[in-house]
């Protein structure tokens, strides 16, 4: 307990470290899927993108002339909500521990914290995996009159999973720093709209730089669903328009890194001790 | 109004715009190339594709400049807005020179993607180096196209999908729920049953 309080890492044998995060990514996959809050936010997810494709396969518009953007729409929606449902699983990580008792027991564990992190991380990152799996039908419904399934198909597993690491760890961290899980699920609410709007915003054949380069470019969100849209629907190279996933790549890598090497820090029984 | 009382007005507004224009047009049956449709009525639905096929024939004695063959698509109604470039992707062919008597076709694919009735024509622009941009224009009778609406209750198949998915993620939910409610049921402390390791 005193171990614990002062946010050391217990003293856990090499030999039980190793695969320390996948027994906890294991017992966290346990309680979300057979916990019943996968499964729901699944239906969810399932609920709404059906509705999408539903409203894009009757809108007559989209149907007869520009299916390519109807595909492109369920894509972004889906790639956006369930980045947004890693995100929720993941803010829940630390700060839902914290708030149901339960952390203490699980420090208490012989597994590194660096283990714990990592298969927190893993464990939310099944909910984009399930998304993922559930969007594949729709897409192929969409797309396969103008073959462009399979692109929208790859492209979702690239652009998405690069998108839901990002959002994995960044949920990870603001739910490491919180001691609630309502401040942690508002924080990470908040981030993800913060990041979402400006895709929304209407831009320009030649938008300046400050929109281009600093609400785009270097906003994971806005410029991954940008290079879902280039390539998709613009008909770019995957290769031409790369830059744009940059920002997601060093997010989720700069994320991903601080949750792993500060683990000891982060994962501790209270976000923050006065006096600490 | 009836349908053919519609389209008879409409083939006659086109008559007289014929007539008004002069010159400059020359009509189906003049000395000039003909055109002339595989068909002069479609009934399709919205969504559907079809073709329509155009004979040019040079019925004069003297061989005819290269054409361009231009299609368009216009409403018979006030209430529908056409843009031809819906309705098909490539809207001008070249027309080569034709010997007296000679014909050739020319092929247009086309999709209806608006509801109501409209009528197809081409017409054939000279386009050759001493015709270039002067007339006669030479117009093909038009092709009656009746496209009815279509309330599909499973557009592009995509309803099995729509409702399969979360009928099966939800009866997965279900599953996952009263095998919990059972493990609740006969946990001696009424919990989960699973105690957090």
């Amino acid at each position: 307990m005193t171990v614990v309080r002062h946010g050391t890492a217990p003293d856990v044998p090499r030999e039980q470290r190793a695969g320390g995060w996948a027994v906890v990514a294991e017992q966290e996959c346990r309680d979300l899927w057979l916990g019943g809050r996968g499964p729901m936010l699944l239906f969810a997810f399932s609920v709404l993108i059906s509705a999408m494709t539903y409203l894009a396969a009757t809108n007559q518009v989209l149907n007869f002339l520009e299916r390519k953007e109807a595909a492109n729409l369920v894509l972004q929606v889906a790639v956006a909500v369930g980045g947004l449902l890693t995100l929720i699983v993941s803010a829940d990580g630390v700060s839902g521990e914290r708030e149901r008792g339960t952390l203490e027991s699980l420090l208490l564990t012989p597994v590194a914290r660096r283990d714990i992190a990592l298969g927190k991380l893993a464990a939310a990152l099944t909910m984009w995996a399930a998304c993922y799996v559930a969007l594949l039908p729709y897409l192929w419904v969409l797309g396969r009159g103008l073959s462009i399934a399979g692109t929208a198909m790859l492209l979702g597993l690239l652009v998405g999973t690069l998108l839901a690491c990002c959002l994995a760890s960044l949920g990870l961290l603001i739910s490491a720093a919180s001691n609630t899980n309502r401040v942690s699920l508002a924080g990470s609410l908040f981030l993800l709209l913060a990041l979402f709007v400006p895709s929304q915003l209407p831009m320009g054949p030649s938008p300046g730089w400050f929109f281009d380069v600093v609400l785009v470019r270097a906003n994971p969100v806005a410029a991954s669903l940008k290079y879902l849209s280039d390539v998709l629907v613009s008909g770019h190279a995957w290769s031409s328009g790369l830059s744009y996933l940059a920002s997601a790549a060093i997010v989720a890598f700069a994320a991903t890194g601080a949750v792993l090497i500060a683990a000891d820090r982060l994962i501790r029984l209270q976000a923050w001790e006065r006096g600490a | 109004m009836s349908l053919r009382a519609r389209a008879a007005g409409a083939t006659a507004v086109l008559a007289v715009s014929l007539a008004c224009a002069g010159p400059a047009i020359a009509r189906a049956d003049s000395a000039g190339p003909t055109l002339e449709f595989d068909r002069t009525r479609v009934d399709l639905v919205v969504g559907d594709k079809f073709h329509l096929i155009t004979t040019v024939t040079n019925d004069g004695s003297a061989p005819t400049p290269p054409f361009i063959a231009h299609l368009n698509v216009a409403s018979l109604t006030s209430d529908v807005y056409v843009d031809p470039e819906d309705w098909s992707p490539s809207r001008s062919k070249l027309v080569a020179s034709l010997a007296p008597g000679a014909s050739t076709t020319v092929r247009w694919d086309l999709q209806a993607v608006n509801s109501g009735w409209f009528d197809v024509y081409v017409v054939l622009l000279p386009d050759g180096s001493t015709t270039l941009g002067s007339g006669p224009l030479s117009v093909s009778p038009p092709v009656f196209a009746v496209i009815g609406g279509r309330q599909t209750a499973n557009p592009g198949g995509a309803l099995p999908v729509v409702i399969g998915v979360p009928a099966a993620i939800g009866i997965g939910l279900l599953r996952v729920r009263m095998r919990r409610r059972r493990r609740r049921r006969y946990a001696p402390d009424g919990s989960s049953g699973r105690p957090r390791e």
